[in-house]
């Protein structure tokens, strides 16, 4: 990541915690909250590569530690796995040109990102993550993440200095990642 | 890079998990707290209606009914209003509402819930009030009703309150003719109701009785609480102890505002 982004991820990071901590809060389905911070690591991995994508996981997760009670770097932890994990794939060289390819991988990542959290918070003793509505959490998360997934991705590419326009940023390599 | 950010996470949780509540992430903690509140309250102000709009959407039938309920409370309360000159009176209303009889003498900080359910996982709340209030950590929360849980972190200005339904949540009870039979009660998830343990089985119990705080834990809630009603209650064959589960008194879906109780200084 370089000089001229970092003021820029920053200050979408910040947006986007402000956003999860009021009004994304307020909205629930089922007793679930969308999470768009582990939407964001997805986003993040797929726009910016492996390693913006760790960066933007492991700070927003930090972040978001601030404000949860569950163990503080748990959230950051995920975020740098789910980041890394989604700019591995974007520089695979995956075929990108479905539209449905980015709100689908923002599910699943977010999906696989919420169970992570839920299975490591278990193993550090916290209380019913694995029973507590697991399902309901996973499902509200995986579907806002898919709608917030275009967004999400423009807001990387503006914050990462990429001057996608367009759908082009789904048959392009990542910047970072690059062979 | 990925590594090194992976073993930075497992350090701070272990270093986090290591010695419980630990001073430098509380700190941190606490510190993020207070510079984030006045924004979150800023934004919230402009930001929730926008969220309001969204959860309407979802759940527009049950909104639909509640608006008309509302619609018909507001223009009885509209009424009320007119007939008791305004304002003043309103807040004498409030005044008495906040007054608890089961807690008479106890120095009380009323405050404000601000947020809830954080992670999604827990059940806890956020309130407006923190340690320059005099809100400390361990302190019990009552609302209308009775308890409402415990303060688990306090910051400057706000404090984070596990409420009773929390997985993590125990309280010590007392019922029965002169509160004389004791009980744990444990919280199972938000939504869920409360679970009653070490009743002995055959202990004369009915429907909606109610169950107070027992004074016990090392005083972490002083006694005479009410907590909740009995629910529901059997005996299993062979098992020495009863099944119960209780509601709790106070509405913690309808939670506005609520007293932080406050811990006596030691003698």
């Amino acid at each position: 990541m370089t000089g001229k982004e970092i003021p820029r991820a920053l200050l979408l990071l910040l947006v986007v915690l402000t956003l999860q901590l009021t009004v994304v809060l307020d909205i629930r389905i089922g007793g679930a909250h969308p999470d768009l911070i582990v939407g964001l690591a997805v986003t993040a991995g797929l726009a910016g590569g492996t390693q913006r994508g760790a960066l933007i996981g492991f700070f927003s997760g930090i972040a978001l530690d601030l404000f949860l009670p569950t163990p503080f770097g748990l959230s950051a932890l995920v975020g740098t796995a789910i980041g890394t994990a989604a700019g591995q794939l974007a520089a695979s060289g995956v075929d990108r040109t479905n539209p449905l390819f980015l709100p689908g991988v923002a599910a699943l990542g977010s999906a696989i990102g919420v169970i992570m959290f839920a299975v490591f918070g278990t193993i550090l003793g916290q209380p019913d993550m694995l029973t507590a509505g697991l399902g309901a959490v996973v499902g509200v998360v995986a579907l806002a993440n898919a709608l917030a997934s275009y967004p999400l991705v423009r807001a990387c590419n503006w914050a990462f200095g990429q001057e996608v326009s367009g759908s082009a940023w789904r048959g392009s390599l990542v910047t970072g990642d690059a062979p | 890079m990925v590594a090194v950010l992976v073993l930075v996470s497992v350090t701070l949780i272990t270093f986090d998990e290591r010695s419980g509540t630990n001073h430098l992430t509380s700190g941190l903690k606490s510190v993020a707290h207070d510079v984030f509140s006045p924004l979150i309250a800023g934004v919230n102000d402009i930001l929730r209606p926008i969220g309001d709009f969204f959860a309407g959407s979802v759940h527009y039938g049950a909104l639909q009914a509640e608006n008309q309920r509302l619609q018909a409370t507001i223009g009885s309360l509209e009424l009320q209003l007119r007939e008791t000159q305004g304002l003043a009176k309103q807040e004498r209303e409030l005044r008495a509402l906040d007054h608890l009889a089961f807690l008479p003498d106890a120095k009380t900080v009323t405050a404000q819930m601000i947020n809830f359910n954080l992670s999604g996982f827990d059940a806890d709340i956020t309130i407006s009030k923190g340690r320059g209030d005099g809100v400390t950590v361990g302190e019990p929360v009552v609302g209308a009703g009775g308890l409402v849980g415990r303060v688990i972190e306090a910051s400057h200005s706000t404090a984070q309150v596990q409420l009773l339904t929390d997985s993590g949540s125990s309280v010590g009870v007392a019922f029965g003719p002169s509160n004389q039979i004791y009980a744990q009660v444990f919280g199972q998830g938000a939504g869920s109701p409360l679970s009653v343990e070490y009743i002995p089985a055959q202990t004369p119990l009915h429907k909606g009785e109610k169950m107070y705080t027992n004074g016990l834990q090392g005083g972490a809630f002083p006694a005479g609480i009410p907590v909740g009603v009995i629910h529901s209650f059997r005996s299993t064959v062979g098992t020495a102890s009863m099944v119960v589960t209780m509601t709790p008194l106070a509405d913690l879906s309808q939670l506005a505002f609520v007293d932080v109780v406050q811990s006596e200084p030691p003698l």
